[in-house]
């Protein structure tokens, strides 16, 4: 057996890289027993005798204690602790523990942080959204992330594709309060892959934070769970583009569970990936045209406004008639001519020359309307 | 004693006949009936219906031993087509014709057990094959032997018939020609196609320069409906590509009894489960021509492009790019023609909605069918054109758009420019003539200066773009250097239409 020299932090990694392990199984767990008596427990099979955890290891507990025995069975703990020593591992009551999720209502027993640790007194806003998001959701997202981040903000969001990436790489962007990211799967094991380049700067800029152990894989189950330390984590919640169904609702309703307060970015009525959003609005969420609005809902000082800058954007001739026409969101060409009446001609001329200055973008052989970049 | 006949005939080899000379020898031994040469299983089957046609035909079967030689012996010689040159060789051999009966003539058919005279598959390039001043076919295939039009044609029913033309006991039976060979389907007509402005014009592009077109859009959307309208504004085919494509369409026995010259642009629309050797040819022992082949002169349609098998996707760029498939096999090389004008539709993602926070396809599930259009092939679409479904108003109340017939006249008035240059189309201009033949204002050099720069253009598809460019020229009859309303139009037909990445600004 394992010397019991090994802290506290150390038996509960072990118990999490378990099968069929979960947040709320482990809080249980650890809440029941000493971390050292914890893994005892549940390697000896002796849990089952606790009724208060029985009743939460699901229809077949005997089935679930038997896999955690086979599974600690080959677990060395302290080589698995080894494993971990390079990343800042926190048990519930380490002084390293994250002082929001102390009281949460179901806080992680451990949580794994790869890069600086969560900074305390430092107010903190979860910009999420969709992964399928629009040219616009995209572009708004990276706004808010990077003003955010220069008010001082820490940017917690998952490192998911879409509106999740957007908001991460504005906040690194504004290089100023170090971005959050939450993700669902061990903090060594990047997902999505494309995401990899993303992930060492926030690493190196910020924290990447996790209930998981190292290795574990992103199973779907782990997501939802992943939202509600975003929730937690959060000051504030921002939605700035989501279908009417999804993680980033999800994690709404964990953030009005923990009294934070919920805003969301107004979109296109007739956007599917503004559905979700609007719907928010309509129920009585804040709306979010601007960080200020976040900061002004979070009480906190608003930030000069900078003089709004003249939309130099083409009103009139044919580059006019096309931004009116991909108001409404994103057209095809086929779309643009019946919407404009111009013919192919002018019509490409036109898009061709608001595409190189960045008053619209691609996406496969649909056209969006974007701002030019600073 | 022994007597010996010589009658010519010939076998077919992808697109091309093969003289064989059919050498029927009757000698003294066990009565026996051999052939040799290389027969196929259907060729040496040949000696059954032989047998029973002559026999039921009312002639003697010489009770002696026969063999018969297909020569050149080195030529592996296939089907049924030989029968009524072996069975005219038996009885020349066996004195009940008289061999100056059969000098200068071929015969090509394939006989009944009853007598009659079957029509093949491929009676034009076999016709073409054979050095003789008369042949006889099958009835049924007079239409088709007589586009070779270098012989006299003598179509008979019936080996009875045969034998006593030959005898001269009764005169060459006369089959009337078919009054009126019944036309060709109607094809359909763009005035069908309501709304779709950009998809028309791709088309219109495609016909008069010979773009090869992708068609992107949801299910449902008319990529299909658009497809089938192209030959309909296609030129008419000249009268060596007619006979050319005929002979593709009669070597792989497209050709129904009646119907003579293919002289439409063929449609051809292989389903996705296509195997490679179905496309590109050579899979039987007559080395039958593929579905690129049969589209040779007009339009290959392939539906649901990423749901092909790769290796016959990747089969297509070659053929693409020089108009011809070559195909080698155990038995032989040959080439068959395949300058066709490639039509492809596909949706955009698997849920086929596509547009940006429409589509509820997985991220994976968008990367793999976008993987599954290579870069090469893609970069073989120089029109690549998003369809959407049409509108319900447009549909329902909308006046039906321009007729096939006006769209037509403009590509014919494009491909006479075309013609000018020395080329059929603006898509075979050659590289090094562009700088001469389209030549650019400023203002279109400046826009493809911005997109190269922009990386929104390569330099591999800077030549398709002003060629494209150059049909829009064509096409709107304007003179001098291209605008940039031309390469406008050209650049935003060629996009990536499922870019593999929204890069992260």
């Amino acid at each position: 057996m394992s010397p019991p020299s090994l802290p506290g932090a150390a038996w509960l990694t072990a118990l999490a890289g378990l099968p069929k392990m979960g947040p709320a199984r482990l809080l249980a767990i650890s809440l029941v027993y000493e971390p050292a008596e914890a893994w005892q427990a549940v390697a000896t099979g002796q849990v089952l005798r606790r009724p208060e955890l029985v009743e939460r290891m699901g229809p077949s507990p005997q089935v679930v204690a038997e896999g955690w025995q086979r599974a600690a069975a080959r677990v060395d703990v302290e080589a698995t602790w080894a494993d971990h020593a390079d990343i800042s591992v926190a048990a519930r009551g380490d002084a390293a523990y994250p002082a929001a999720l102390v009281d949460d209502l179901e806080p992680p027993a451990v949580v794994f942080t790869r890069g600086a640790p969560v900074l305390d007194g430092t107010p903190r806003v979860a910009v999420v959204g969709t992964r399928r998001c629009t040219r616009y959701g995209f572009d708004v997202a990276g706004e808010l992330g990077r003003e955010l981040a220069a008010a001082g903000m820490q940017v917690v969001s998952g490192l998911a594709l879409g509106i999740d990436g957007a908001a991460h790489q504005g906040a690194l962007d504004a290089a100023a309060a170090p971005p959050v990211a939450v993700v669902g799967s061990g903090v060594d094991v990047v997902y999505p892959q494309r995401h990899r380049r993303l992930w060492e700067q926030i690493a190196a800029a910020g924290s990447i934070l996790s209930e998981c152990p190292l290795g574990t894989p992103p199973e779907a189950w782990r997501f939802p769970a992943r939202n509600r330390i975003i929730a937690a984590l959060a000051d504030a919640v921002v939605v700035v583009e989501s279908a009417g169904s999804g993680g980033s609702m999800y994690t709404v309703e964990e953030a009005l569970a923990r009294d934070r307060p919920v805003l969301a970015v107004p979109g296109s009525v007739q956007s599917r990936a503004s559905a979700g959003t609007n719907k928010l609005l309509a129920e009585g969420a804040g709306v979010v045209r601007d960080a200020n609005d976040v900061l002004a809902a979070m009480g906190l000082p608003q930030r000069p406004r900078r003089r709004a800058r003249k939309d130099a954007a083409p009103r009139a001739g044919p580059a006019g008639a096309v931004l009116r026409a991909l108001r409404a969101g994103p057209g095809t060409l086929d779309s643009l001519t019946s919407a404009t009446g111009l013919a192919l001609g002018p019509l490409s001329v036109a898009v061709a020359e608001l595409e190189a200055a960045g008053w619209v973008s691609r996406h496969g052989l649909w056209l969006e309307r974007t701002k030019p970049a600073r | 004693m022994s007597k010996l006949a010589v009658v010519s005939s010939a076998t077919v080899l992808g697109v091309e006949g093969r003289a064989v000379r059919v050498e029927v020898h009757v000698g003294q031994g066990l009565p026996a009936f051999t052939i040799v040469g290389l027969p196929d299983a259907a060729c040496r089957e040949a000696r059954d219906r032989v047998r029973a046609a002559i026999a039921t035909s009312g002639l003697s079967w010489p009770l002696q031993r026969i063999t018969v030689n297909l020569a050149p012996s080195s030529l592996r010689k296939v089907g049924g087509g030989l029968d009524l040159a072996i069975a005219i060789g038996v009885l020349v051999a066996d004195d009940k014709v008289g061999a100056a009966a059969v000098t200068g003539m071929g015969f090509v058919g394939e006989l009944g057990l009853d007598g009659t005279v079957q029509p093949v598959a491929g009676t034009v390039p076999l016709v073409d094959a054979l050095d003789a001043d008369v042949v006889v076919v099958a009835r049924d295939s007079a239409e088709e032997a007589r586009l070779v039009d270098r012989h006299v044609v003598r179509p008979v029913s019936t080996l009875t018939e045969l034998v006593k033309a030959l005898k001269g006991e009764e005169p060459w039976p006369e089959h009337p020609r078919p009054a009126s060979p019944p036309g060709p389907p109607p094809v359909p007509d763009l005035t069908d196609v309501r709304g779709q402005p950009v998809a028309r014009h791709a088309l219109e592009l495609a016909a008069a320069g010979g773009h090869n077109l992708l068609f992107v859009g949801p299910p449902g959307a008319g990529k299909t409906m658009l497809a089938q309208r192209l030959p309909g504004i296609l030129p008419p085919l000249t009268p060596e590509e007619a006979l050319l494509t005929t002979r593709v369409h009669s070597a792989a026995g497209l050709i129904r009894p009646g119907f003579g010259l293919v002289a439409a642009p063929p449609f051809r629309a292989p389903h996705h489960s296509s195997s490679m050797v179905s496309l590109v040819g050579g899979g039987t022992a007559t080395m039958r021509p593929g579905e690129l082949s049969l589209a040779a002169g007009g339009v290959l349609f392939l539906d649901e492009l990423g749901e092909f098998q790769p290796s016959a996707l990747d089969a297509l760029r070659q053929p693409i790019e020089e108009g011809c498939v070559r195909v080698s096999r155990a038995r032989a090389t040959i080439t068959l023609p395949a300058r066709f004008l490639l039509v492809a539709a596909m949706n955009p993602c698997p849920c086929g909605q596509g547009g940006p926070g429409e589509c509820t396809c997985t991220d994976t599930a968008r990367l793999r069918y976008r993987r599954r259009l290579s870069a090469p092939l893609l970069d073989r679409f120089d029109l690549r054109v998003d369809v959407a479904r049409p509108d319900v108003d447009e549909l329902l109340r909308g006046r039906g758009g321009e007729p096939s017939a006006t769209v037509r006249e403009r590509v014919l008035a494009a491909r006479a420019r075309a013609a000018a240059r020395g080329v059929t189309s603006n898509a075979r201009l050659p590289a090094e003539r562009l700088e001469t033949e389209a030549p650019l204002t400023p203002g279109a050099l400046t826009m493809i200066e911005t997109s190269l720069r922009q990386g929104r253009l390569s330099a591999r598809g800077l030549a398709r773009i002003r060629r494209v460019a150059l049909t829009v020229a064509d096409l709107a009859g304007l003179e001098g250097p291209l605008r940039a309303e031309e390469i406008g139009q050209a650049l935003a037909l060629r996009q990536d239409p499922m870019p593999l990445d929204r890069a992260v600004a």
